[in-house]
C-alpha cells in the first residue's frame, strides 16, 4: 500500500516535468514576447493578435506571460544579458525612464506619426500600442450625484473611495500623478483630506475593483474603459466612469524591442505590426483599451465615453522618474498623518 | 560505530547539504548587488520603524487571538463526536490555502458595507482598520492552530486518559492536569509558525487596513524588488525581517518550557470523561466561534457553486490545464518537501541522543523555519540570480518553481514530522541500538507509527504548492499557468465571477488532496479524525 501510494507520486512527478518541457522543442522561428498575464489569456487580445501575425510571417509567437507590466520589467532586469525575450510588450508610460535606464532597449525604427495619442509621439525606444485614461468609476445605481471633478472626489466626505497603492500598483502610480498635476504643491492636503474617507487602499487593481463590485466602495479607481466592458460583455449599463473637469491622467501602454533579442529580424517585424490594424483591431474589445490609431470600422458605442476625455494631464517621463520617489513619501506622510 | 552510523545518516546530511547550499547560493548571490553603507540610511527612516512595529502589534495579536480560540476549539474536537466534525476538520486543512483576494471578497461578503451582517442583523462592523486584519488572519490561522494542537492531542498516551476516566475526570481537570502538559509542547512552535505568517502578510494587511497606516514589511520588500528593482534595498529588508522573526522565536523559545519528550505509548482508544452543564457550555462557546468566524466566509467562498455559471467554467478547458499545472509543480514540490523534512527530522534526532550534539536539534528545526521569514520572492530572486550567474537560463524556472514552492512548505511539513520523530527517538532509541537496526531496516519499523503524520506533511505542502501565487507569478511563461495564476487572470480581466468559481474548484481540490493523502499515505486508520 505504502509502496504504491509513493511510486504513483513519483511517476507522476516524471510525467509532469516531461509534459513540462515538450512545448520548448519547436522546429519554427520563434517570438518570444514578455507581455502581462491578462493579455495573453484566451479572452485577451493575445491569441488574435498571435494568429494576425503569424499570417504574415513563417514565424510562432510565443507569449511569456508576466504577472503585471511592472513583472515584465523586473523579469528582464533579473535575466540581464542571458534574456531570451524578444519583444516586451505591455510597460507603460511611467516604466519607460526605468526600462531606458536597464539599458537592455534598442531604438525602433517604426513609423510613429499617424499614432493618435494626445500631444503625439516621439520617443526612439518605444512604441505606443494603447490608451485610455484614469478615471473613478461608480454605480449609477446607487451612486446619485457622481463627481464630476477630481476636487469632488477629494472633498466630498460622503464618498467612500477605494484607490490603489501607488507602491505596488500602476493605477495607484497614476492617481498619485494625477494628483499631483492637478493640486502640485498642495498635494499632500488633498492626499489627507482624501484620507478621511478612503474605505481602503488595495495592493493591486483587481482587488480595488472586486472589492467595489461587492459594493465597498462608492467611486473605484480604474480606467475611462472600464464601463464598456460590463456594456459589451455584461450588457450593464450602470457602471460609468467619472469625468473630471481638471482634467483625466492618460495611460498608455507601450512596447519595446531588447538590445539582445535572439530574433531580431522577427522583433523588428513585430514593432512595425504593432500599429498595423491586425494589431490595434483587437485592443478594444481585447485588452479593454483604445487604439492608438486611426480604424477603418468604429469601436462600439460602448466605447463613447471614453473617446472623449475633456483634458488631457500628463507630467514629463523624467520628471516622474526623477521625484516618485518623493512624491510616494509625501503621499505616505500625508495619509498617515 | 560512530562511523558506521554517519554512513546511514549520509542521505539526511545530503538533502540538508542541499537546503542549505541552495540558501547559500541565494543569499550570496542577492548580497553580491548590496551596497552594505546605504543600509544604514534605511535604518534612519522613521516609517520603516512605524512598520515594524505595527506588524509585530498585529502579528501579537493575530497569533494570540488564534491559539487563545483554538485552544478550546481543539479540546471540543477531540472530546466530541458530533455530525459534521471530520468535514469541519477537513475545512480546516484548507483555510490557509485559500488565495487572499479570494478570502479577502468572502469576509467582504460576510462583514462588509453590504454584507450579510449588515444586511440581514443591521450590524455594521468597522472592518476596515485593525479588526478586519485580525478577522482575517483569525480565519486563515485559527484553523491551521486547531490541527497542530490535535496534532499535541495524538502524543498523549492512552494510560494517561484511561487513568483520568477511572479518576473521574471533568473535562476541566484533565485539561488542567492532562492536555495543558501536551498543549505546552505544541504551543511554542504553532505561536511562532502563525507569528510569522502574520508578520509576513501581505494583500490581507493592505486590503483590509484601510490605508497605508497599516502595512508591513513585505510590501517594502515588494515595493523594492518589483517597483523599484532595487536589489539592495530589498535583501536588506528581508535580512531585517529574518532577523526579527529570529529574535522572536528566540524569545518565545527561552520562555517556553524546554521541551522534554516522554517515554509515551500513542493513544489509540478513546475514553470518554465526565461531561457537565459547564463542560457543554465551553464546548458551545468555542463552536460558536468557529461557526462565526469560520463559517460564514467560507460559505460566502462556496456560494458560486450553485450558480449556472460554475458548470460552464468547469468544461473550459483551460481550467483544465491550469489543474494539471498545478498537480504538475505540487506534486513533485510536496514530495521534495516531505523528503527534505524527514532529512531534517533525521538529523535532527541523531543529534538529540548525543551529549555534544545535544544542542543541535533547535537549531536545525530553526533552520527549517528560517525560510518562512524570507518572503518567497526573494528567495526565487535569489535562486533567479544565482542560477543565471551559473549560467542557466529560463529552462531550469520550472524546477525553480518547484523547488521554492517545497522549501516555502517545510516549516508546515516539519511542525507535523518532529514530534512524533522526537517522540519515536525517545521511546525506541534504545531498541534499535542494541538490536543494530538502522536506517532503511529501521524506517521499514517506523512506517506504520509515523506514515499518518507523514501524510499530514504532505497534504500541506501540496496545499501550499497548490495554492502559491508569489512564486509562479515571477517566473510565468505560456505553459505554467497554474490555477491560482489563472484565477487572478480572470479576476485582473473584470471577470470576478468565473474567478469565483475558479476559487471553488481551487479549494475543492485542495480539499480532495489532502483528504487523499491523508487516506493513501496515512492509512486507513490515519488521521486525527477517523481515530476512535
Amino acid at each position: 500500500m505504502n509502496t504504491f501510494s509513493f511510486s504513483t507520486l513519483f511517476s507522476a512527478a516524471i510525467v509532469s516535468v516531461g509534459v513540462t518541457f515538450s512545448p520548448l522543442m519547436l522546429a519554427k522561428d520563434t517570438l518570444n514576447v514578455y507581455t502581462y498575464d491578462s493579455f495573453a489569456s484566451d479572452w485577451g487580445p493575445g491569441p488574435k493578435i498571435k494568429a494576425n501575425f503569424e499570417k504574415t510571417c513563417d514565424c510562432e509567437v510565443n507569449f511569456v506571460a508576466l504577472d503585471s507590466s511592472v513583472g515584465i520589467l523586473s523579469r528582464v532586469q533579473l535575466e540581464g544579458q542571458s534574456s531570451q525575450a524578444d519583444v516586451l510588450l505591455g510597460l507603460d508610460l511611467n516604466l519607460m525612464e526605468a526600462a531606458k535606464k536597464s539599458g537592455l532597449l534598442l531604438e525602433h525604427s517604426v513609423d510613429t506619426s499617424n499614432v493618435t495619442v494626445p500631444g503625439g509621439w516621439s520617443d526612439k525606444i518605444f512604441v505606443p500600442f494603447d490608451q485610455g485614461h484614469f478615471a473613478f468609476i461608480y454605480n449609477s445605481d446607487t451612486l446619485q450625484n457622481p463627481p464630476t471633478s477630481l476636487k469632488d472626489v477629494v472633498d466630498n466626505t460622503n464618498l467612500r473611495v477605494i484607490y490603489q497603492d501607488p507602491r505596488t500598483s500602476t493605477p495607484g502610480l497614476g492617481l498619485l500623478l494625477w494628483m499631483k498635476s492637478v493640486y502640485g504643491e498642495d498635494a499632500a492636503d488633498a492626499w489627507a483630506r482624501l484620507a478621511g474617507h478612503t474605505v481602503t487602499v488595495t495592493k493591486s487593481w483587481s482587488d480595488a475593483y472586486s472589492m467595489f463590485l461587492k459594493g465597498e466602495a462608492d467611486v473605484v479607481l480604474s480606467y475611462t474603459t472600464s464601463p464598456a466592458y460590463h456594456i459589451v460583455v455584461e450588457g450593464e449599463t450602470k457602471y460609468r466612469a467619472a469625468m473630471a473637469s481638471e482634467g483625466l491622467y492618460p495611460q498608455i501602454e507601450v512596447a519595446a524591442m531588447m538590445k539582445n533579442a535572439p530574433n531580431s529580424v522577427l522583433a523588428q517585424q513585430f514593432m512595425q505590426f504593432i500599429l498595423q490594424p491586425g494589431f490595434q483591431s483587437t485592443v478594444a474589445t481585447g485588452n479593454w483599451m483604445l487604439p492608438v490609431i486611426e480604424l477603418d470600422e468604429t469601436l462600439p458605442a460602448a466605447f463613447d465615453s471614453a473617446l472623449k476625455p475633456s483634458k488631457n494631464l500628463v507630467l514629463s517621463a523624467k520628471d516622474v522618474a526623477e521625484h516618485r520617489g518623493a512624491w510616494v513619501d509625501e503621499w505616505l506622510n500625508a495619509t498617515t498623518r | 560505530m560512530f562511523f558506521r552510523s554517519i554512513k546511514g545518516l549520509l542521505p539526511a546530511l545530503l538533502g540538508v547539504g542541499f537546503f542549505l547550499l541552495m540558501g547559500a547560493a541565494c543569499l550570496v548571490a542577492l548580497l553580491r548587488y548590496s551596497e552594505l553603507h546605504a543600509w544604514l540610511g534605511y535604518l534612519q527612516q522613521p516609517y520603516l520603524w512605524r512598520v515594524v512595529r505595527f506588524s509585530l502589534w498585529q502579528a501579537l495579536l493575530s497569533s494570540g487571538i488564534s491559539l487563545l480560540i483554538a485552544i478550546p476549539v481543539a479540546s471540543c474536537l477531540m472530546h466530541r463526536r458530533f455530525y459534521g466534525r471530520g468535514a469541519l476538520l477537513q475545512l480546516f486543512s484548507v483555510s490557509m490555502v485559500v488565495p487572499t483576494i479570494v478570502a479577502i471578497l468572502g469576509l467582504v461578503v460576510v462583514y462588509g458595507r453590504s454584507g450579510w451582517l449588515s444586511q440581514f442583523l443591521g450590524i455594521q462592523v468597522p472592518l476596515y482598520g485593525l479588526t478586519g486584519i485580525l478577522l482575517a488572519h483569525v480565519f486563515f490561522n485559527m484553523p491551521l492552530a486547531v490541527r497542530l494542537l490535535l496534532q499535541g492531542y495524538d502524543l498523549i498516551p492512552a494510560g494517561q486518559w484511561r487513568q483520568a476516566t477511572q479518576l473521574g475526570f471533568t473535562r476541566w481537570t484533565a485539561f488542567r492536569w492532562i492536555e495543558w502538559h501536551y498543549m505546552k509542547k505544541v504551543l511554542p512552535g504553532a505561536f511562532v509558525l502563525i507569528f510569522m505568517l502574520c508578520f509576513s502578510s501581505f494583500a490581507v494587511v493592505l486590503s483590509l487596513g484601510g490605508g497605508p497606516k497599516f502595512s508591513t514589511l513585505e510590501v517594502a520588500i515588494y515595493q523594492a524588488l518589483r517597483f523599484d528593482f532595487d536589489l539592495n534595498k530589498a535583501s536588506f529588508l528581508a535580512l531585517l525581517q529574518v532577523m526579527i522573526c529570529s529574535l522572536f522565536a528566540l524569545l518565545v523559545y527561552r520562555i517556553a518550557p524546554v521541551n522534554r519528550q516522554d517515554v509515551s505509548l500513542l493513544a489509540l482508544t478513546r475514553y470518554p470523561l465526565k461531561d457537565s452543564y459547564w463542560a457543554r457550555f465551553a464546548d458551545g462557546v468555542a463552536l460558536l466561534c468557529v461557526f462565526v468566524l469560520v463559517i460564514p466566509p467560507f460559505v460566502a467562498i462556496f456560494g458560486p457553486i450553485f450558480s449556472p455559471l460554475f458548470f460552464e467554467t468547469l468544461q473550459s478547458l483551460a481550467l483544465w490545464q491550469a489543474v494539471l499545472v498545478s498537480l504538475q509543480i505540487a506534486l513533485p514540490a510536496a514530495l521534495v518537501s516531505v523528503l527534505l523534512g524527514i532529512c531534517f527530522a533525521v538529523l535532527a534526532r541523531f543529534c538529540m541522543g548525543r551529549p555534544y550534539l545535544a544542542f543541535l536539534p533547535n537549531k536545525i528545526e530553526h533552520l527549517g523555519n528560517l525560510i518562512l521569514m524570507v518572503p518567497g520572492l526573494v528567495i526565487a530572486t535569489g535562486l533567479f540570480l544565482a542560477l543565471r550567474d551559473v549560467g542557466w537560463g529560463l529552462p531550469s524556472s520550472y524546477w525553480i518553481v518547484v523547488w521554492v514552492n517545497a522549501v516555502m512548505a517545510l516549516p508546515f511539513v516539519l511542525r507535523a514530522l518532529m514530534p512524533v520523530m522526537y517522540q519515536q527517538e525517545r521511546r525506541f532509541r534504545n531498541v534499535y541500538l542494541s538490536l543494530g537496526i538502522q536506517s532503511w531496516s529501521r524506517w521499514r519499523l517506523e512506517w506504520p507509527l509515523v506514515r499518518v503524520n507523514v501524510a499530514q506533511a504532505l497534504g500541506y505542502a501540496l496545499l501550499l504548492s497548490l495554492g502559491d501565487m508569489g512564486v509562479i507569478a515571477l517566473f510565468g511563461s505560456q505553459g505554467l499557468v497554474s490555477l491560482p495564476l489563472y484565477l487572478f487572470q480572470l479576476i485582473g480581466s473584470y471577470r470576478l465571477a468565473e474567478g469565483s468559481c475558479v476559487a471553488v474548484v481551487l479549494i475543492l481540490l485542495c480539499l480532495m488532496l489532502f483528504y487523499g493523502s491523508s487516506r493513501f499515505v496515512g492509512g486507513k486508520v490515519g488521521g486525527v479524525n477517523v481515530k476512535n
